[in-house]
């Protein structure tokens, strides 16, 4: 499933190189997520400039991974992963409501970023299978995901530990990029 | 002097970018209409009716159509992310709402939710365009029925049409279109979207 969908996407580009970013805070399930959809081997990295990003290279996408917030002063060197970026997955713990707020405003920082501004926004409400766990129409108010006009956005309820929900959360994501993205 | 005036305010216009949006129930069509807007007026090839799933978010499509440039939401219908709506009503200048036209066990749900629609302060004088949708299907019912059985009260001050249309096989799509393009240009509600705007951009 995890193969046939990333051939899927590589044929979208062609021979470009496309750029998914997968971020949100730490322990949201990023990486999980990545192993889930068994793409190739995850490599991580942790450069000079001092922070991790993981990377999954299949065909001439890249996936890449990191944590956001944290220490400012390594944000500027984010920006050597923005360029082609077609689409941000955003990965929330659902379960963790005391850090929303702060998932939040992560969140819309990044969406601030010039070279960021065509991708289109997949959010991943994951964590589905812990208690309190917040479903999709919840999270999308408490990331305030309204505030996004001028690109296209979907928000799927995931489990990354059961493999739920990822799929189809991908299959959004090729349909839109295919489709003429935002 | 009259057509300088008239060739000034035709430019004006056509600097105006108009936000659309598409509301209705889950399963009313929206999706695909947009898909058909896309593949109607734009080069680009919509999605197929099949490839279309539900909505859980924003889809964006923008097009030029009788010399106005349109970006349209289409947003989830589902029940419990219809509490968005609201969110981008402030800037929107019409509102599409779809019917499926051959569901009758979803019009009260449906004439629900744009009663509320309608209700809502945000919106007041946007032009409203009622899609009685998927007249492909058999049983479809027309745009009068539909029309009779919203029985709509309180329309009398905002612009409104009811139109069939098939966003399967585009049947309609563009009278209705060109019908919602020409009534924005001269809705008051857009002035005061552009005054609102023209305000913002001097701060």
């Amino acid at each position: 499933m995890g193969i046939l969908f990333t051939r899927m996407l590589s044929s979208l580009f062609g021979n470009r190189e496309a750029r998914i970013l997968v971020l949100g805070l730490d322990n949201a399930g990023k990486t999980t997520i990545l192993y889930r959809l068994q793409m190739g081997e995850v490599v991580s990295t942790i450069p000079t400039i001092g922070f991790n990003v993981e990377t999954v290279q299949y065909n001439n996408i890249k996936f890449q991974v990191w944590d956001l917030g944290g220490q400012t002063s390594i944000r500027p060197y984010w920006r050597c992963y923005f360029p082609n970026t077609q689409a941000i997955i955003y990965v929330v713990d659902s379960s963790d409501t005391e850090r929303l707020v702060t998932a939040k405003e992560e969140f819309h920082a990044i969406l601030e970023e010039d070279e960021l501004k065509g991708a289109v926004v997949l959010v991943y409400a994951n964590k589905q299978d812990l208690p309190g766990a917040l479903d999709d129409a919840a999270i999308t108010e408490s990331l305030e995901l309204h505030k996004i006009k001028n690109r296209q956005w979907a928000i799927f309820k995931t489990s990354a530990i059961k493999g739920e929900g990822l799929f189809e959360g991908l299959d959004w994501l090729s349909n839109t990029l295919k489709s003429g993205g935002s | 002097m009259f057509s300088l005036f008239y060739g000034l305010w035709k430019y004006m216009l056509s600097k105006t970018e108009f936000h659309v949006l598409i509301l209705g129930i889950d399963k009313a069509g929206k999706t695909t209409l947009l898909e058909k807007l896309k593949s109607i007026y734009s080069k680009m090839e919509g999605l197929p009716p099949d490839r279309i799933v539900p909505t859980v978010g924003l889809n964006i499509g923008r097009i030029e159509a009788a010399n106005a440039k349109l970006v349209f939401w289409d947003l989830g219908g589902q029940v419990g992310l219809r509490t968005i709506w609201e969110k981008y009503y402030e800037e929107a200048h019409a509102i599409i709402y779809v019917i499926d036209a051959s569901s009758p066990s979803s019009f009260e749900d449906a004439k629900s939710a744009l009663e509320k629609v309608l209700r809502h302060e945000d919106l007041r004088g946007a032009p409203l365009l009622i899609l009685a949708n998927k007249q492909d299907l058999p049983g479809s019912i027309s745009a009068e029925d539909v029309a009779r059985y919203l029985d709509l009260k309180e329309l009398d001050e905002r612009l409104y049409m009811f139109q069939a249309v098939s966003s399967y096989d585009g049947t309609g799509i563009k009278f209705g279109i060109d019908w919602l393009v020409e009534v924005m240009e001269r809705s008051k509600r857009t002035e005061i979207l552009r005054v609102r705007a023209g305000a913002a951009g001097h701060v």
